[in-house]
């Protein structure tokens, strides 16, 4: 029973191993024309020079909002669980 | 192999190292802080991967807030793990 | 928490703080925005809670909670009032007014001025998250019996 544990550990470390060396080569991309197309434009359309931000609050904003959703039901979870014992 | 290649290399197995500590150590103290360290050394690399939101969200979030909710929970319950 | 840990404490708040608030408010220039900041803020108000006990601090819970309200409803409305676009649209971008300066094309350190609604946003969100994680931390540490040692 060790030793198929051993075995497998083995078998899955191998295999990330090998995902890491054979798939794409780091940082080369499949499709880069969105790529192309933020770097490009978001000074024009965001007027921002943080590309990152630009992305993140204009052209994915209801990314940006679920966030939100999910950290504020976290935090009415925690407040209608612990509202007993919190005081 | 360059010296940031070799750096990163280092990072790496050291981060597998406190995941190690953090696992084994039976004082849970001692456990969130490997974890702490492991989550810096994660933020570290992710600067060294050119992320630095990443590494700023990371070193925030998993270095100091959750370090803070596991020492608050230790407060709260006995420090020593049992058998 | 013992001594040590108070003073470092004290002498460490205004750095933290000072460093969130300027992620926050760099956020359409400088890596960072605002989850990172407010993540920052917020572990200011972790560190206080441990060092110094949730009790000390009790009475500002109510504080934490209208402010993750008003971070949250403040990110829906600016997001409402590019509604003549699309949601989420840019309506302040180039307008002259509220950083509405115009954008320099190119690789440049940028302006504090620019950015139409993404600052707002970035202060909403920072906001939010702030109150949110804070008010996380604050209530496990108020979890139980006054147990400060």
């Amino acid at each position: 029973m060790r030793w198929l544990r051993i075995a497998a550990l083995l078998v899955v470390f191998g295999f990330l191993v090998g995902a890491a060396v054979w798939t794409r080569p780091f940082g080369a991309p499949q499709a880069m024309e969105m790529d192309e197309h933020f770097i490009e434009r978001s000074q024009e359309e965001a007027a921002a020079n943080n590309v990152v931000t630009a992305v993140l609050f204009d052209y994915r904003g209801f990314d940006t909002l679920g966030e939100a959703t999910v950290l504020f039901a976290a935090v009415v979870g925690v407040a209608l669980v612990l509202r007993r014992w919190a005081r | 192999m360059t010296a940031l290649a070799i750096l990163q290399v280092l990072l790496l197995v050291l981060l597998v190292v406190c995941g190690v500590l953090a696992v084994r150590l039976k004082d849970l103290l001692g456990s969130v802080i490997a974890l702490a360290a492991g989550s810096l050394l994660l933020s570290l690399q992710f600067f060294l991967l050119q992320a630095p939101d990443v590494a700023i969200a990371e070193a925030g979030i998993g270095a100091a807030l959750t370090t803070a909710l596991f020492v608050l929970a230790i407060r709260k319950t006995r420090r020593k793990e049992e058998e | 928490m013992s001594v040590v840990v108070r003073t470092v404490t004290r002498l460490l708040l205004p750095a933290v703080v000072m460093f969130g608030a300027y992620v926050v408010m760099h956020g359409h220039l400088t890596p960072g925005g605002g989850f990172q900041g407010g993540a920052v803020i917020a572990s200011a108000v972790a560190l206080v809670v441990v060092a110094f006990g949730a009790r000390r601090i009790r009475r500002h819970k109510e504080t934490l909670s209208v402010l993750e309200d008003v971070g949250a409803l403040a990110f829906v409305v600016l997001a409402f009032l590019g509604i003549g676009g699309t949601f989420f649209y840019n309506s302040l971008a180039g307008t002259g007014g509220l950083f509405g300066q115009e954008v320099a094309m190119g690789a440049n350190p940028g302006a504090l001025n620019t950015g139409g609604m993404l600052p707002l946003m970035n202060w909403a969100v920072g906001l939010k998250v702030l109150a949110g994680l804070g008010s996380i931390v604050l209530l496990m540490g108020l979890l139980g019996g006054d147990d400060d040692r």
